[in-house]
């Protein structure tokens, strides 16, 4: 079979037109290069769309050739195997297919599937890794944010008492009293089951049995029972990678702006299951949510700079808003 | 020798061949096995990809062609992933600041010899007639650059940047090889900082624009609707709703004009460069106008985002074409260059840049 081609040497950047000649003793022959080498020597490029395809010769000779298919019914006749890629490419039901799978893994990753995804691996993950990195979290927090709580004895003690109560025996739920004056009125949970609880939420306290401080280390350990901080690690690595793969160089504007919105939503939902699971202990503990509701009507007012209400800005806090937990705790005080 | 002569002052323009629905195939099958593979197959799809838009920019006929290797591709991005995760791992999640700082650190101080693989990396993986492009730019004038210039213009609050950038470019395009062939800028510093003007001026004079038609449109409107018609519509709209609208609206007009400055940027830059380059004193030439390719980056981005992403193939094409055919270069001789051979090297610079999105701008 003759094919027309460009010849470069590989010397110099000259331009010779040549005929290549493939023969059936699966020999290529180019006869004004006096070149008649073996099939086997020379290296055929994978087909791409419709660009020249390149013929690798020993010696560092590369020939082009605008005749593709001449060159796929060469590879086929001598039997040589070559990247199917162009075949995929090149057929319309399995482009088609996939679009639809690059749509659909992105619809799933961004709604159910990195759920889906992080709670797997966080199930898979064992408890002793999760213990070992949240010692050293606990330890670089006690570092740098952490103080000793000054909490009095008699406080310490009704609040540990409704812990207890809370962790029914568990051993893996621990309560740390600090101090944290940069991070303010909070309570946050490891996910080892360490629930580090600020004297500053203390403070806010309306109640003198502490039973919304209850509520709240209730929602913690919500937060401890659905492995929240582990999961919202994991999407947030994963959405980060899809929206940047997918984008490919559209830059931050178009790959940040998705991310933060997925994130606020997730952690809204995480609250949302943290609340939960704090109305059902309370329940079990036979305490009105009403004092969770309480507590934060006191925090509402202590941030209300802050907070933003209109649904801008409900759409876009990492929290569910305020107004809207108060009214869900009233509700189930009932 | 007659005729060599006679074509000299020929200008010939670079064609691109490429086209939209062939790509979207490439593009889309690309992300498709990337999903399947679980990102492995990712060095596979970046080489597919360049192969495709190289064999596709035509000059005088011939094509170019992009030669890396996907498996030292897959390594590279291995190991710069790494790295990025270890960083984000004791950062985000262990709070140990002192390793964090310690990768962050190393980071910065490869950063010039990184930046110097990444160019040569681009250069020796390109070739025109089976010639490929070199780079012998030194590391040490690499960290001299970096270091000069950071100190440079932090004394300066940036305003020596448009000298830093011809600085660069000099580093970058006089190291640069065809073959035996040498490259080199004379882009005047006067005229960088004419360019640093022209788009500061006329990206104000843009904005200062669309706001004013915008408020014309917006009196316009007001002395329309009577005084009736406006207050029912503030007690029956709610006016968190109102002030949602204008907020999405401001985005509307923000990203655009975002994407129209990148490509308006990039207009006049790649003429800057263009029009100062010359290899074997045989000059390039740009002929793009920046507004133009402004309003094709705005259009683009707007086509991407309205379609989901789908367009992208359409857009990237679209770019890439009005760029190469608005540029030209005239040799006297396609077949003068010699070849210093084929040479392979570490991809963890060019994984690097190309994870970081850092625009070296070649």
């Amino acid at each position: 079979m003759l094919v027309e081609a460009f010849l470069y040497d590989g010397k110099s950047s000259k331009e010779h037109e040549v005929i290549i000649d493939f023969t059936f003793g699966r020999r290529v022959k180019i006869a004004s290069h006096n070149i008649d080498v073996a099939l086997e020597e020379i290296e055929i490029e994978s087909r791409l769309g419709n660009t020249p395809r390149v013929l690798e010769f020993p010696n560092g000779i590369r020939c082009k050739t605008q005749e593709n298919d001449k060159i796929d019914q060469l590879l086929l006749d001598f039997n040589i195997n070559k990247s199917k890629t162009h075949k995929i490419e090149s057929s319309l039901a399995l482009t088609l297919g996939s679009v639809l799978l690059t749509i659909g893994f992105v619809w799933f990753m961004l709604t159910g599937g990195a759920n889906y995804t992080a709670n797997f691996l966080a199930n898979i993950l064992p408890q002793t890794t999760l213990d070992k990195m949240s010692r050293v979290t606990l330890e670089q927090l006690e570092e740098h944010m952490l103080k000793p709580s000054k909490l009095t004895k008699r406080q310490k003690g009704i609040i540990q008492a409704h812990f207890d109560k809370l962790a029914d025996g568990d051993k893996c739920y621990k309560l740390h009293f600090r101090s944290a004056p940069q991070i303010g009125a909070n309570a946050f949970a490891l996910p080892s089951g360490d629930i580090v609880l600020t004297d500053q939420l203390v403070a806010l306290s309306r109640d003198n049995d502490f039973r919304d401080i209850l509520g709240v280390l209730a929602h913690e350990k919500g937060h401890v029972v659905h492995k929240h901080s582990l999961r919202m690690a994991i999407k947030t690595g994963l959405a980060s990678v899809i929206i940047g793969y997918i984008t490919g160089d559209i830059s931050v504007v178009a790959s940040t702006i998705p991310t933060v919105l997925i994130n606020s939503s997730y952690s809204r939902d995480f609250e949302h299951e943290a609340d939960e699971n704090a109305v059902k202990e309370m329940k079990r503990l036979g305490v009105s949510t009403i004092y969770m509701a309480n507590l934060f009507e006191a925090l509402e007012k202590k941030s209300k700079s802050k907070e933003s209400n209109s649904s801008l800005g409900s759409l876009l806090a990492s929290h569910p808003l305020t107004s809207e937990r108060i009214e869900y705790f009233k509700r189930h005080a009932n | 020798m007659e005729q060599l002569d006679r074509e000299e002052s020929e200008f010939k323009y670079f064609e691109f061949r490429g086209n939209a629905s062939e790509y979207f195939r490439i593009w889309i099958v690309n992300i498709a096995l990337t999903i399947l593979t679980l990102g492995i197959y990712s060095a596979w799809a970046k080489v597919r990809t360049n192969r495709y838009m190289y064999a596709n920019t035509y000059l005088n006929g011939s094509n170019f062609e992009y030669n890396a290797d996907p498996i030292r591709i897959l390594i590279g991005r291995i190991i710069v992933v790494s790295f990025y995760g270890l960083f984000v791992l004791f950062s985000q999640y262990l709070y140990k600041f002192e390793i964090a700082g310690g990768i962050a650190l190393l980071a910065f101080i490869l950063m010039p010899w990184l930046m110097r693989q990444a160019v040569s990396f681009k250069l020796r993986n390109t070739s025109y007639r089976n010639v490929p492009f070199r780079f012998e730019g030194k590391v040490s004038s690499f960290y001299g650059f970096f270091i000069l210039h950071t100190i440079l213009n932090i004394i300066t609050f940036m305003l020596i940047f448009p000298y830093s950038y011809v600085k660069f470019k000099k580093l970058i395009i006089n190291n640069a090889h065809y073959g035996d062939g040498d490259f080199e800028f004379n882009g005047k510093i006067g005229d960088a900082y004419a360019i640093y003007i022209q788009i500061f001026v006329w990206s104000t004079l843009f904005v200062m624009g669309v706001v004013a038609s915008f408020g014309i449109l917006g009196t316009m409107i007001g002395s329309i609707v009577d005084e009736e018609l406006l207050t029912t519509l503030k007690e029956t709209v709610n006016p968190e709703v109102i002030s949602m609208l204008v907020g999405v609206g401001v985005l509307f007009i923000y990203i655009p004009f975002i994407f129209w400055n990148k490509g308006f940027i990039d207009g006049y830059f790649s003429n800057f460069v263009r029009e100062n380059t010359t290899l074997n004193s045989s000059p390039l030439k740009g002929e793009l106008r920046p507004f133009k390719l402004g309003v094709i980056a705005a259009t683009n981005a707007l086509a991407m985002f309205l379609s989901l992403g789908l367009l992208y193939p359409w857009a990237k094409i679209r770019y890439l074409k009005y760029k190469a055919e608005h540029t030209a270069f005239a040799c006297s001789d396609y077949d003068q260059f010699e070849s210093h051979g084929y040479v392979t090297g570490s991809t963890v610079g060019e994984e690097m840049i190309d994870f970081f999105d850092i625009d070296i701008g070649l």
